[in-house]
């Protein structure tokens, strides 16, 4: 074996990740080349450095007691009931451009639930570019099935419309839309660490919509407990 | 609960990759969040008892989405991935860190230092390092994690030690390529 062999070799020889025929043939080299043990060495020295300063950072305590009250008690199961009453109007099914987030089993098959209850959804917005798109088609949605109870969860550049002062591209105030949809029985929330994340105050927000502490866990306990099916827009 | 008992015990490891991945602890917390949902959601795809390498690569690939929408990492590694030229040091992000040719030996490299080093590699490196170094994965595993072969693994491993070795101070290192 050669130095450059050797030197490619050499990190999967200090961390025991080569074949034995491989190590000996290191080992072997390493026997007849003072350079190549000075960067075994080296090598050695930086992993162990590394190694030494880079610990396990404790999650924090919140976040612990959240995903365990959230995941700890419930049973993993691919498809809740809950979701077979989920009705899907036709006339809704038309218009809805539908982003499902890959997640088998997020939201049952057109027709499956057909006309068993009025059905629960939440959509999720965290792009400013589709919120006015996404507003036409909740109106849509509810004008075709206006018992769906609806919870709109906003989250990254998706808070933008529910910031004060926040206008559409026609230049109309969204608030007043948000009002609208209020009035019809509609939920905004808003992610708090989006907010944390970019800065801005709870009071930056319309008062029409509310905190939660992740919009991400909102998400997940609406379609996991409470069985809303998951829309993305 | 199965999902409990198998996940659950993982989200430190799962904060701490996602911590050196995304380099920002409300995105870290998020990301997380985030990931628990999917391996919920997928845990049915869990082959085995072993969740942990699983559930990384979950957080992986949760994270590589966050990074995107929020558009914080430069553009993707462009540079020839098995050669062992010099623009990979060249193209690294450790030129913050000025060379110290009177430096002491990476011995005594104090905590922050190799923090800095770590947080300044450009991200696939970053992440081989971390998966290794942290996590105890073996070159197979973190193959597998991030979905290239296992000589790219061997080649991040190998480049991105050698710019930690450079921001560190080490003489010599940058050019030492065994020719």
């Amino acid at each position: 074996m050669k130095c450059p062999e050797c030197v490619r070799l050499l990190n999967a020889y200090v961390d025991d990740q080569l074949e034995a025929a491989g190590a000996l043939a290191v080992q072997e080299h390493l026997r007849g080349c003072a350079r190549c043990r000075t960067r075994d060495e080296s090598l050695r020295t930086l992993r162990d450095t590394v190694h030494r300063h880079t610990q396990f950072r404790v999650a924090p305590a919140a976040m612990h007691r959240a995903l365990r009250n959230e995941y700890g008690a419930r049973r993993a199961a691919p498809v809740q009931p809950a979701r077979r009453h989920f009705a899907w109007g036709a006339a809704a099914m038309a218009t809805l451009a539908l982003a499902l987030w890959g997640l088998q089993g997020a939201v049952e098959r057109p027709g499956a639930g057909a006309g068993r209850g009025a059905g629960k959804v939440v959509y999720h917005i965290s792009s400013s570019q589709t919120a006015s798109a996404a507003l036409r088609t909740l109106r849509n949605h509810l004008d075709a099935s206006p018992d769906t109870k609806v919870v709109v969860v906003a989250h990254n550049e998706g808070v933008d419309f529910l910031l004060r002062g926040a206008r559409d591209e026609s230049g109309q105030l969204f608030q007043t839309s948000v009002q609208q949809f209020r009035a019809r029985g509609v939920d905004f929330r808003v992610c708090n660490n989006t907010l944390v994340r970019r800065k801005i105050g709870s009071d930056g927000i319309l008062p029409e919509a509310t905190l939660v502490p992740s919009g991400i866990a909102e998400i997940g306990r609406l379609q996991e407990n409470e069985g809303y099916a998951y829309m993305r827009l | 609960m199965r999902f409990e008992r198998l996940v659950l015990p993982h989200l430190d490891a799962a904060y701490s990759l996602a911590g050196w991945l995304v380099r920002d602890d409300a995105q870290a917390e998020e990301a997380v969040q985030e990931s628990c949902l999917r391996a919920f959601r997928y845990f049915d795809a869990l082959r085995g008892d072993e969740a942990r390498p699983w559930l990384l690569g979950i957080v992986r690939n949760t994270c590589y989405g966050l990074l995107q929408r929020t558009r914080q990492e430069g553009p993707p590694l462009s540079f020839d991935e098995d050669g062992c030229g010099e623009d990979a040091v060249a193209a690294g992000a450790v030129v913050s860190f000025p060379l110290n040719p009177e430096a002491a030996a990476i011995r005594e490299a104090d905590r922050e230092c190799v923090h800095n080093a770590l947080r300044a590699l450009p991200l696939e490196f970053r992440e081989a390092i971390i998966l290794r170094e942290i996590h105890g994965f073996s070159y197979r595993e973190i193959a597998a994690t991030c979905e290239v072969p296992i000589g790219t693994v061997m080649s991040r491993i190998a480049r991105g030690r050698r710019l930690l070795q450079q921001a560190l101070g080490e003489r010599g290192a940058s050019e030492d390529t065994g020719t």
